[in-house]
C-alpha cells in the first residue's frame, strides 16, 4: 500500500494483509531514475526503487491510491508499462466533497472489490465486509485515543510513533493491544511542545533529533498519522460505510481539502495542544503541501506558533544541517 | 456589476476593437521578414494577434462590468461563456509571460513570498502576477469565480486554493478521476454532478440564470472549433508539412482561451483554408524539410524561437505534438444536445488524464500518421504528470518501434531550468543520428 488513504477493511475482508510503504525511507532511489525523473518526490522514487530491488517479491498486489501527481505517475507506470510485473490497483480518491464524493468513492471501492474477487476467485459477503469495516473502526477509535492522549503519554517521540504507526501494518486487534500498552504509559511528561506537520515523520533521524533536543510532539498533522483520524461510517452498506470513514478525516492536502479549512484546523490543533512551534517536514517537490505552506506558516506565526520548514528526502538520512535548524528554532522560542 | 464599469468596458472594447482592426489591416500589408530556413509566416498570424490582443484588452476593463472567471485550461467553460463571463486562463497568460521573458521575475516574486521553486512555473508566474500586479498584458481582471478542473493535474488544485484564499472568491471544483481507459459510469456521474454544481455556482456569482439555448449554441461552437482545430493539426500529415508544431503551439491560443466563441470558429476556418492553399501549392512550413519530428509535452515557451531556428537550420521539421492535438481529438464526444452530460465525458478524457499506456499509444499513432523520423520528449520540470513515464515511453519507442527519441530536460516557462549549451549538444547529436 502506498500513501495515503485506502480502505483497510476491504483488503482484510478479501484476505489480504495490507502493509503500507511510505518510501520506504533509506532506500537507494538511484535505480528508479531510469523511470522517474529526480525532480519528482522521493516517496514514489523510493517505492519504485524498492520494487526494482525485489522488495515487493512476496507481494500479491500493489495498491497506489491517487494522492498526488507523483503517485499518479508511479501508479501509471506500474499499471501500463511495468518494469517488473506486479498487479497494481490505482483507486482514485475524490477531491470533491459531500454526497457526490461519498457515492463516487463507494463505487470505486466496490470496483476494487470486484477486481480483488476476480483475482482470488472468492469474494467476501456483505456481512464479511461490514464486519471488517467495524473491526477497522474499532482500531481507528484506538488510534484516535492514542493521538488524543499524547500530551499525557510519557513515551519518547520515537517510541510513540513506533506505536501509532504500527497501524500501517498490524491487524486491527493487534493494533488495539499495542495502543492499550502505549496508553498505559502515562507519567510525568516534559519537553518543548511542538506540532509536527507534513507527509511522514521520516527520515527516522528526525524523531531522534527531536528526542535529543527535548522536544515533545504533542500534536500531529502528518498525512500518515494525524490526517487519518477517521471517524466511523454510519451506513450499513459496507462500501459506502468505508467511503464515509475515509472522507471523514481532518483537512488534508492530498484529499483536496479547502486551504482555509486546513489552516483553521492546524492553527486550532496547535492552540488546543499548547504547541509552541510547528515543524513542517515536507518531502521536496511535494506539490500538495508546498502550495499550502506559505499560507499555513503565516497563519501559525500570526497565532504565535514559530514555524520551521524542513525539506525531507526519504532516500537520504536526516542531515546535520537540519538538526542545527531544529536547534536554532528551539533557541529562538520565547 | 456597476453602470460605470459597464460603460467603460463597452467603450474600451469598441475602441480597442477599432484600433486593433487598423493594426491588423496595417500588418496584413507588411512584408514579413525573410527567414533563411522557414517559409513566410502564416498570414492568419495577423488575425491571431488581433484575437489575443482583443481578449486581453477585454479583460483589462472586465472587472465589475461583466462576471469574470479564472479557469484552468481543461475546465468546462461552455456554461461560463453562455453566462457571459469573461474567462481568463492563468496558464495561457503564463505562456505569454514565458514567451515575453518576464516569467523569471514573476516566479522570483512568488518564491520570495514562500512558494517553492519546485512548484509549477505557470503557478509561480501567476502567483507572482497576483502579488506584484505586473503583467505584460497591462492588467488582469479580478475574478468573481475560480473554476478548477483536475483533468490536467492536481497541481492546479493547490494553486487555485491559494487564489481562492487570496481573492476571497468561491472556487468551483470539477474533479476528474484519472483514467486507464474509458471512464467507468460512476466517474461520469461524479463529474456530471460537479458540472451541475459549477453551473449553479456560476449563476450565483453572475447573478443570472443559464439559458439552455445559449448553452447549446456555445457548445455547438466549441464542437465546431475543436473539429476545425483537429483538421488544422492533421494537415501535418502532408509532406512537406504546411504547419509546424511551433505554429500549432501559438495558434492553439483561441481553442484554449476562446472556446465557445464565434470568432474562434471563423479563425480556424480561415487558418485551415490557408493551410490547404499551402498543401495545394506543395509549400511546406520549412523551405527544405529533410526530417520530420514529433514533440511530447508542453513547449519551452521562452526558447521556442531558438529551438525552431535550430531545428529549421538542420532541415528538421517539428510537425506534430500530442499537446496541441489534445484540443481537437475529443471533438466527436461533444454533443450540443446534451451539453452537461457530454461535457462530463469530454473533460474526463483529455490525454493528460490518461495513463501512460494511452499516451504511448497516442504518440505511436501520431508518429505513424505524420511519418516522423524521431521524437523529442520534453522532460518538463514544471509538468510532472506529463513528464512522469516519459523515460519508459522513450524506451518503448526506441526499442519496440525503432523510432529514435531524445529526452530533453527543461521547463515550460522558467528559463532557469534550461541550459542552452547542453540542449544544443544533445539536439545536434540527435539530428546527426537522423542524418539531418
Amino acid at each position: 500500500m502506498l500513501p495515503v488513504h485506502h480502505p483497510r477493511a476491504l483488503w482484510r475482508a478479501h484476505g489480504y494483509l495490507p502493509v503500507e510503504v511510505w518510501g520506504p525511507p533509506g532506500t537507494d532511489a538511484t535505480p528508479a531514475g531510469a523511470h522517474l525523473q529526480p525532480f519528482l518526490c522521493s516517496i514514489p522514487r523510493c517505492g519504485l526503487a524498492f520494487h526494482l530491488a525485489g522488495g515487493l517479491r512476496d507481494v500479491d498486489v500493489v495498491v497506489v491510491p491517487h494522492a498526488c501527481d507523483a503517485l499518479q505517475g508511479l501508479g501509471s507506470i506500474l499499471t501500463d508499462l511495468p518494469p517488473r510485473p506486479l498487479p497494481a490497483l490505482t483507486p482514485y480518491l475524490p477531491r470533491a466533497t459531500g454526497e457526490v464524493a461519498v457515492a463516487f468513492l463507494a463505487a470505486e471501492i466496490a470496483t476494487l472489490s470486484t477486481r480483488l474477487a476476480e483475482g482470488s476467485q472468492r469474494g467476501p459477503t456483505a456481512d464479511d465486509l461490514l464486519a471488517a469495516a467495524l473491526d477497522e473502526e474499532a482500531a481507528d477509535a484506538a488510534f484516535r485515543a492514542l493521538l488524543d492522549a499524547r500530551p499525557r503519554i510519557s513515551l519518547s517521540n520515537a517510541a510513540f510513533y513506533e506505536a501509532v504507526r504500527s497501524r500501517e501494518y498490524l491487524p486491527p486487534a493487534e493494533f488495539r493491544a499495542v495502543a492499550e500498552v502505549a496508553l498505559a504509559a502515562t507519567g510525568p511528561v516534559d519537553g518543548i511542545p511542538v506540532l509536527l506537520s507534513g507527509i511522514v515523520p521520516e527520515p527516522a533521524g528526525l524523531l531522534a533529533c527531536l528526542d535529543r533536543h527535548g522536544v515533545r510532539v504533542v500534536a500531529d498533522d502528518t498525512a500518515c498519522v494525524g490526517r487519518r483520524r477517521y471517524a466511523p461510517g454510519t451506513s450499513t452498506e459496507p462500501f459506502r460505510r468505508m467511503a464515509e470513514a475515509l472522507g471523514s478525516g481532518p483537512p488534508d492536502t492530498t484529499r483536496g481539502s479547502p486551504l482555509s479549512e486546513r489552516v483553521a484546523y492546524v492553527v486550532a490543533l496547535a492552540a488546543q495542544t499548547g504547541a509552541r512551534a510547528a515543524l513542517l517536514a515536507i518531502p521536496g517537490s511535494c506539490d500538495p503541501e508546498l502550495f499550502a505552506l506559505p499560507v499555513l506558516r503565516q497563519a501559525l506565526e500570526a497565532a504565535g506558533v514559530r514555524t520551521l520548514h524542513l525539506e525531507t528526502d526519504l532516500s537520504m538520512p536526516f542531515t546535520a544541517q537540519a538538526d542545527t535548524r531544529v536547534e536554532a528554532l528551539l533557541e529562538s522560542l520565547p | 456589476m456597476t453602470l460605470y464599469a459597464s460603460v467603460r468596458h463597452g467603450l474600451a472594447v469598441t475602441g480597442g476593437r477599432a484600433v486593433l482592426g487598423v493594426v491588423r489591416w496595417r500588418d496584413t500589408f507588411r512584408r514579413p521578414r525573410a527567414h533563411p530556413h522557414l517559409a513566410p509566416p502564416l498570414r492568419s498570424g495577423v488575425r491571431l494577434k488581433e484575437l489575443i490582443a482583443r481578449h486581453y484588452l477585454k479583460g483589462r476593463t472586465a472587472s465589475s462590468a461583466v462576471p469574470v472567471a479564472w479557469v484552468t485550461s481543461g475546465a468546462p467553460v461552455e456554461p461560463l461563456v453562455a453566462l457571459g463571463y469573461h474567462v481568463h486562463y492563468p496558464e495561457n497568460h503564463g505562456a505569454i509571460c514565458g514567451i515575453r521573458r518576464v516569467a523569471e521575475d514573476l516566479c522570483t516574486a512568488a518564491e520570495s513570498a514562500g512558494w517553492s521553486r519546485d512548484l509549477c512555473s505557470y503557478a509561480r508566474t501567476d502567483l507572482g502576477v497576483v502579488l506584484t500586479g505586473r503583467t505584460p498584458v497591462g492588467r488582469l481582471p479580478r475574478p468573481d469565480l475560480l473554476v478548477c478542473c483536475t483533468n490536467i493535474c492536481q497541481t492546479v488544485l493547490g494553486w487555485y486554493q491559494v487564489l481562492a484564499e487570496r481573492f476571497g472568491v468561491p472556487m468551483a471544483l470539477v474533479d476528474t478521476p484519472f483514467l486507464y481507459g474509458t471512464a467507468p459510469p460512476h466517474a461520469l456521474t461524479y463529474v456530471e454532478r460537479q458540472i451541475e454544481v459549477l453551473v449553479e455556482a456560476a449563476e450565483r456569482a453572475a447573478g443570472r440564470t443559464l439559458d439552455p439555448g445559449r448553452l447549446h449554441a456555445v457548445t455547438r461552437r466549441s464542437k465546431d472549433a475543436c473539429t476545425l482545430w483537429r483538421e488544422v493539426v492533421d494537415r501535418a500529415r502532408h509532406r512537406p508539412s504546411p504547419i509546424t508544431a511551433f505554429d500549432t503551439f501559438v495558434h492553439m491560443a483561441p481553442i484554449v482561451e476562446m472556446r465557445g466563441e464565434a470568432c474562434t470558429v471563423d479563425y480556424y476556418a480561415a487558418l485551415l483554408e490557408e493551410l490547404d492553399g499551402r498543401v495545394a501549392r506543395g509549400e511546406g512550413a520549412l523551405l527544405e524539410e529533410q526530417v520530420r519530428l514529433a514533440w511530447d509535452n508542453l513547449p519551452i515557451w521562452p526558447r521556442m524561437r531558438w529551438l525552431s531556428d535550430r531545428l529549421a537550420a538542420r532541415g528538421a521539421a517539428l510537425v506534430a505534438s500530442p499537446y496541441a492535438r489534445a484540443w481537437g481529438e475529443l471533438a466527436d464526444l461533444i454533443d450540443p444536445e446534451r451539453p452537461v452530460a457530454s461535457a462530463a465525458r469530454v473533460y474526463l478524457h483529455p490525454i493528460l488524464n490518461l495513463g501512460i499506456g494511452q499516451r504511448l499509444a497516442a504518440l505511436r499513432a501520431l508518429a505513424r500518421d505524420c511519418q516522423v523520423d524521431g521524437v523529442l520528449l520534453h522532460s518538463d520540470r514544471s509538468c510532472r504528470p506529463w513528464s512522469s513515464g516519459q523515460a519508459d515511453i522513450r524506451d518503448r519507442l526506441v526499442r519496440e518501434d525503432k523510432i529514435p527519441a531524445l529526452l530533453l530536460e527543461a521547463d515550460h516557462s522558467d528559463p532557469r531550468a534550461f541550459s542552452e549549451a547542453q540542449a544544443s549538444a544533445r539536439i545536434d547529436a540527435f539530428l546527426e543520428g537522423l542524418g539531418a
